[in-house]
């Protein structure tokens, strides 16, 4: 008979050696497609696409960060903030825009993984704080308000909205930063090294390995793919606000962990998280399609988010949870 | 009063413990002896419920009890005095003495504060120590510490009927000289009450505060002595159990040192752990470090190894002066450091084989600073088959291989690395037989090809067998300096003496 710790234990290995994930995309796509013949063909399937692709993208950055075993909370902030600098320069500088924001980005992520690294703060702390901060100075410099990127700043964002051989360039940026992502994590010395530092910093310590700076690396790659989600966002929003991003942390962190990266670093990858941030926008075509509210979303990306990790979490490696 | 009969426990397969039986009788304090992994520390957690025996029989009294936890080991009238001490620092000396037995003090709901004081006080009393049972845990001494453990072993009177068994496992380490006899004192005067059980590798010590001594080898009980009978040097041998083997170590192949010197420490220091040590290895030379826990021989490893700055005297890697702030820095001027925490810090356990081969040096596998995975892999293969690693293949997480294969590919690593200097920190703990002598021919292997490597190890027995030079250290300082050509090793007994 099998017990429930059986069960668990097989759905664990099954889920961290990656194979579960894709099994579990491909069943939401049959249903849907039973549900809904051709719904998953051409325009919208366009459309889940380009409104995964910013998902993607912040769930790819976290995904660096949770490698190596910590967690980045502030970036739905600097997503955030990095489109309030998108809307208010546009105007003024142009494209320029563009590098300003996302260097915000790249900024406030090395300063989370100082912060982490050289005062010694866990993550959680450093990145809620540095979150914090940032989402202040987004709010102070936009005045608590949205920025309507007007006519003249449309003219420098329309390249994002567009299409190119009748794929959004959205999808098309990110599956280059995803192609970028998964390269660096793989045939890299800092891929290497974060997957060794996930899965044990002493021995990565030991041999060698410069752990403060990888550790910095990841946080500063969190950040700087946030900021770009957040310019995308602008863009395609067409305005700038401090809040902009607020509802995307929850379903970032659930994509990357229901993708199949261990929430205690060492195993996973961007790819994973390419098929996490589907599974989590197919969930939520499929709570419009069955009624829920769609502001109750995060009710249910905060439960599938529990149960990911319950499921995943190796015990074995950490004997005490706090 | 309390008896162990053929007790055996293995862990993921390691025996420990080889069948043990013992007895501990009324008043008496009954010595236990052996090295660094003979199973006295197992046997000690057998007896207060911590570990659950594999097989045999627990006696209490002539009545079998089996004990599930350290619960079932109070009740049966056994404290355990902890060789990590385990006072929690953040609550007072009170708090301490009474975790876990509140009940006691409570009305109506709450905590009589009051009560477990004064109750705290009568137990100190008990052993006629004064400490102020509101202090907080983390102001006392070790010393003090000690003392509070045993009064908390000592509130099982309160409420077992029966005399106690009250096992010390290795109270002296932490100790210095005049607070190791005021504990014998309190030892001696509770002998009435209770017996003990003395846990320690210090043999004089034992020696002067048991009735009866066991000794311990590789998880049995090789010999039984009164304590009045024996002498430390004899039950030193006992102890080892063998005599030098000169095969074993390989020491037909110790060849001469070459004359360039690879680690040249001056004067050498970092904070209160170790100071003024001078030492040099040259090119192809092994050198032991022989001492006890606290004389400062790990910090002087680890000062070497980068992990610990060293804060006086000067230290020279290859002519060059270094200074380390990180491992990663003596990585770099090929120090190569393989750990006693094998799977903590040896390995990262959940990378293949080739990805931990692999990774002090990643540039033998990296092209134009991407990793070609074909190249590793065939590094690692090469290695497995070199270095004879039990393993199916190159891609098999290092977590699933044994204690000796986990070893070889740590080595492994450090030769990628073309690791000039070696520190070996317990290269054979937990290994067998077998497993151990591959590993020291691996050792002559590389100090043959010149690598200068420096030694520190659970037994004296390998310091001293392996090394071309013995350094002996006590209290962070070195007491002796020993030749060990072979065919002139020098003994044990010389060396001990140095140690404690």
């Amino acid at each position: 008979m099998k017990t429930y710790s059986d069960i668990r234990s097989f759905m664990s290995a099954g889920w961290l050696q990656g194979a579960i994930p894709p099994i579990l995309l491909v069943v939401l796509i049959l249903i849907i497609e039973i549900a809904a013949p051709g719904f998953l063909s051409g325009e919208t399937l366009m459309l889940l696409l380009s409104n995964t692709a910013v998902l993607f993208i912040l769930a790819a950055g976290v995904t660096f960060v949770i490698l190596i075993g910590g967690i980045d909370l502030s970036i739905q902030a600097v997503a955030s903030l990095a489109s309030v600098i998108l809307a208010q320069l546009l105007p003024r500088i142009g494209l320029w825009a563009f590098p300003v924001a996302i260097l915000s980005g790249l900024v406030f992520g090395i300063l989370s993984g100082y912060v982490h690294v050289r005062l010694k703060v866990p993550s959680f702390v450093a990145t809620l704080a540095t979150g914090g901060v940032v989402a202040g100075i987004a709010l102070w410099i936009a005045d608590g308000r949205a920025i309507t990127i007007e006519e003249g700043g449309r003219a420098n964002t329309a390249w994002i909205n567009g299409t190119v051989a009748g794929i959004p360039a959205v999808v098309l940026i990110a599956t280059l930063i995803g192609l970028v992502a998964f390269f660096a994590m793989r045939y890299t010395r800092f891929g290497r090294y974060s997957l060794a530092v996930g899965a044990g910093e002493p021995a990565a310590l030991a041999a060698g390995i410069n752990v403060p700076r990888t550790k910095i690396t990841a946080f500063a790659v969190s950040g700087m793919l946030a900021a770009i989600a957040g310019t995308i966002l602008a863009a395609r929003l067409s305005s700038g606000s401090p809040n902009l991003a607020n509802q995307l942390l929850l379903p970032a962190i659930a994509a990357v962990i229901v993708g199949g990266t261990a929430i205690t670093g060492g195993l996973g990858g961007v790819a994973r998280t390419a098929v996490g941030a589907l599974i989590i926008s197919i969930v939520r075509i499929g709570m419009t399609f069955v009624g829920i509210n769609i502001f109750a979303e995060n009710v249910v990306f905060g439960s599938v988010l529990i149960l990911a990790v319950a499921i995943t979490i190796d015990r074995s490696k950490i004997a005490i949870i706090k | 009063m309390l008896s162990a009969h053929s007790i055996t426990k293995s862990f993921a397969g390691v025996p420990a413990l080889k069948g043990v039986s013992l007895e501990i009788r009324p008043n008496e304090v009954v010595g236990l002896i052996g090295e660094n992994g003979a199973g006295k520390s197992t046997l000690m957690r057998v007896f207060a419920g911590t570990h659950q025996p594999d097989g045999g029989t627990l006696t209490r009294d002539g009545q079998p009890v089996r004990l599930r936890n350290a619960r079932d080991g109070a009740a049966n009238g056994i404290g355990m005095v902890f060789q990590e001490q385990s006072l929690l620092l953040n609550l007072s000396v009170a708090e301490n003495i009474y975790l876990g037995q509140e009940s006691q003090f409570v009305r109506f709901g709450l905590v009589d504060w009051k009560a477990m004081r004064c109750a705290a006080r009568r137990q100190l009393d008990k052993i006629g120590v004064d400490i102020d049972v509101t202090a907080r845990t983390s102001e006392l001494t070790f010393a003090a510490r000690q003392m509070v453990e045993l009064a908390k072993a000592l509130t099982l009177e309160e409420t077992i009927a029966r005399p106690l068994v009250i096992l010390l496992d290795e109270p002296t380490s932490v100790l210095s000289g005049s607070d190791i006899e005021i504990l014998f004192n309190r030892v001696r005067s509770l002998k009435s009450r209770a017996s003990f059980v003395f846990v320690s590798h210090r043999l004089d010590e034992v020696l002067r505060i048991s009735d009866r001594v066991y000794t311990m080898k590789d998880g049995e009980v090789v010999a039984e002595h009164r304590a009045s009978d024996i002498s430390g040097p004899e039950l030193h041998k006992i102890m080892v159990g063998r005599g030098l083997h000169t095969a074993y170590y390989k020491e037909d192949r110790q060849l001469p040192p070459r004359d360039e010197v690879l680690v040249d420490a001056t004067d050498l220091g970092a904070g209160d752990t170790f100071s003024h040590v001078d030492l040099k290895i040259h090119a192809g030379e092994i050198v032991g470090i022989a001492g006890v826990v606290g004389s400062g021989r790990e910090e002087v490893t680890r000062t070497i190894g980068g992990f610990m700055s060293h804060t006086e005297g000067s230290l020279k890697i290859m002519g060059e002066a270094v200074h380390f702030r990180s491992p990663e820095q003596a990585v770099r001027r090929s120090i190569g450091y393989i750990p006693r925490e094998r799977r903590l810090e040896g390995l990262v356990m959940f990378l293949s084989i080739a990805e931990n081969i692999s990774l002090a040096d990643l540039s033998a596998v990296t092209k134009n600073g991407l990793i070609n995975y074909h190249a590793e892999r065939a590094l690692a293969t090469d290695w497995i088959s070199r270095l004879h690693i039990k393993a199916p293949g190159p891609d098999i997480a290092c977590r699933k291989l044994s204690g000796g294969n986990q070893q070889k590919v740590v080595l492994a690593r450090w030769m990628t690395a073309g690791s000039r200097i070696l520190i070996l920190d317990h290269p054979t703990r937990g290994l067998d037989v077998g497993a151990k002598e591959e590993v020291y021919e691996l050792v002559r292997e590389l100090s043959r090809q010149g690598v200068a490597i420096l030694l520190i190890s659970d037994t004296l027995e390998e310091t001293i067998g392996l090394s071309h030079r013995v350094i002996v250290m006590r209290d962070g300082a070195v007491t002796a300096r020993f030749d060990a050509a072979p065919g002139n090793k020098p003994d044990q007994v010389d060396v001990v003496r140095a140690m404690v």
